[in-house]
């Protein structure tokens, strides 16, 4: 009983495989927003107020 | 007594005779097959050869302090075999100051004789004496018989201290035997000696609600404790099949990486380079020409190489469909440092920055960028590289993993039940037997013992 469940459990884990690597998973965490309007590209410094907040990075030595 | 035995499947057929210690009827069932029948009201000992029924030995332990839990004249059918238990005896050994005891069941049959039950804390055998002699091996702790290899396991002098029914031997309370039993799960063969005489048993494992099936007893079996010496494990017996399954999958998933390793576009769509001026100051944000990606939704990998030396440039990205307004909100650092101290040169960080942006459908595509840096460091060189469908190996990474955790989970409870299994023996770990869980067990005790040396 085990081995069959094994057995198709890895027939899932390979079919998943499959898929993620057909259609591009990855693990980074990426924010996606929608509908950034067009006006974006004539003023790139309006895009902050479309994302919500604006995280300005500290990092560095 | 007469030499007709019972008939099976039908009414047993006892022989009356009364006890010579207390008058007591006597019932017995094995007629003319028994050496010694015990007395269950006043616990003598008779010697069924005897036509006077001698009394051999008294002992004073009551019966419903250790009652049988499958009662003397009791039928059913083992193996395909009716068979009717005629005797009961508890045996104990002691082992560093503490009493085991353990039961045994005397069944009979007229055309098969005798056979016999074993019960401890809910573990059952069944037993019927060898027909011919296991193969030892001088100085080794195993023996082999019909081409099975059985480990020994504990060897410990058993004393019977209660007894009840008929008996094919000269019982008597207080006898000691030196007893050795050497297991290859779900058989046991047992040996049996006292001086040069020794006899020889196997036993197979049996589930106690298939004896209770088979004697038609009423309630339930009690549940078994612990792990008894020759029970099969079930983690055991799959994990060679299963480690032959991850090892197909492995190579399953080894096909899908060369497939997508070679057929995967992994094409370049977009590369410019940027200077940002850090003592500019002001606004920094701008937006790249647009670029197109191609084909199936897929992923997008964007790398930033940057010529930073001890500095940093932090970029925003957003990844943004011109056709649909959607965008992709991501940063990433480029850091890289170095230096000497006093352990010598140092580096920290790298020139090179890779994301991948996952499942993003085909479109014209533009990005929104903007870095960060320290103020006054000058001018840092920065390169945006973009590439379409780009195979990742981190995936395979986490599958295998899916793989190989439930085998090794099921590698780890076959351990522990062997574990288990030979605290209870005289070595306290299992033996190496060529098996998969021994050979796991053997590197993960020369590990242990590589780690505690240090």
């Amino acid at each position: 009983m085990i081995r069959q469940l094994f057995f198709v459990y890895g027939i899932a884990v390979l079919a998943v495989l499959g898929f993620a690597e057909y259609r591009g998973w990855s693990l980074n965490r990426v924010d996606q927003i929608p509908n950034v309007p067009k006006s974006v590209r004539d003023n790139p410094g309006s895009y902050r107020s479309v994302y919500g907040y604006y995280h300005h990075y500290t990092g560095g030595k | 007594m007469s030499a007709t035995g019972p008939t099976p499947g039908g009414k047993p057929q006892v022989a009356s005779l009364n006890c010579p210690g207390c008058g007591a009827g006597l019932t017995v069932r094995s007629l003319g097959n028994a050496v010694t029948i015990v007395c269950d009201s006043c616990h003598s000992i008779l010697d069924a050869r005897d036509p006077k029924l001698r009394i051999l030995q008294q002992f004073r332990t009551k019966t419903n302090e250790d009652p049988p839990l499958i009662p003397l004249g009791t039928r059913g059918k083992i193996r395909g075999v009716l068979y009717e238990v005629i005797g009961f005896q508890r045996r104990t050994i002691k082992v560093e100051g503490i009493s085991y005891s353990w039961h045994e069941y005397v069944l009979f049959n007229p055309m098969k004789g005798f056979r016999y039950l074993t019960e401890y804390e809910g573990h059952w055998n069944d037993l019927a004496p060898l027909r011919a002699l296991p193969a030892t091996a001088p100085g080794k702790s195993s023996l082999t018989y019909l081409g099975e290899t059985y480990n020994h396991f504990q060897t410990a002098q058993a004393n019977t201290t209660f007894v009840l029914g008929e008996f094919p031997w000269q019982v008597r309370v207080g006898e000691s035997v030196r007893v050795s039993d050497y297991v290859s799960p779900p058989r046991v063969i047992s040996s049996e000696g006292t001086g040069n005489e020794i006899t020889w048993s196997m036993g197979e494992y049996m589930a106690g609600r298939d004896l209770w099936k088979a004697f038609n007893l009423e309630g339930e079996p009690p549940a078994p404790i612990g792990v008894y010496e020759n029970q099969p494990s079930p983690p055991s017996a799959n994990v060679k099949g299963i480690w032959k399954m991850v090892g197909v999958f492995v190579g399953l998933m080894l096909a899908l990486f060369i497939y997508f390793f070679t057929t995967a576009e992994d094409r370049e769509v977009f590369q410019q380079s940027y200077v940002f001026d850090t003592s500019a100051g002001g606004e920094a944000s701008f937006v790249s020409n647009t670029f197109k990606l191609d084909g199936r939704t897929s992923d997008v990998e964007l790398t930033t190489s940057a010529d930073v030396d001890n500095n940093w440039i932090y970029v925003n990205y957003a990844l943004i469909n011109d056709d649909t307004g959607h965008a992709y909100d991501f940063g990433r650092e480029v850091s890289y440092y170095h230096g000497h101290d006093s352990d010598g040169s140092w580096t920290e960080g790298s020139t090179k920055n890779r994301v991948i942006v996952p499942s993003v459908p085909a479109g014209l595509y533009y990005l929104r960028i903007e870095p960060e840096s320290d103020p006054y460091h000058g001018s840092i060189r920065y390169t945006v590289t973009i590439r379409r469908d780009v195979p990742q190996i981190s995936l395979f990474g986490i599958a295998l993993a899916a793989l190989l955790l439930p085998a090794a989970f099921l590698t780890w409870r076959a351990m522990s039940f062997e574990h288990l299994r030979w605290s209870e023996s005289d070595y306290g770990k299992p033996p190496d037997d060529g098996s998969m869980v021994s050979a796991i067990g053997s590197m993960a005790d020369s590990l242990k013992n590589s780690g505690g040396g240090e």
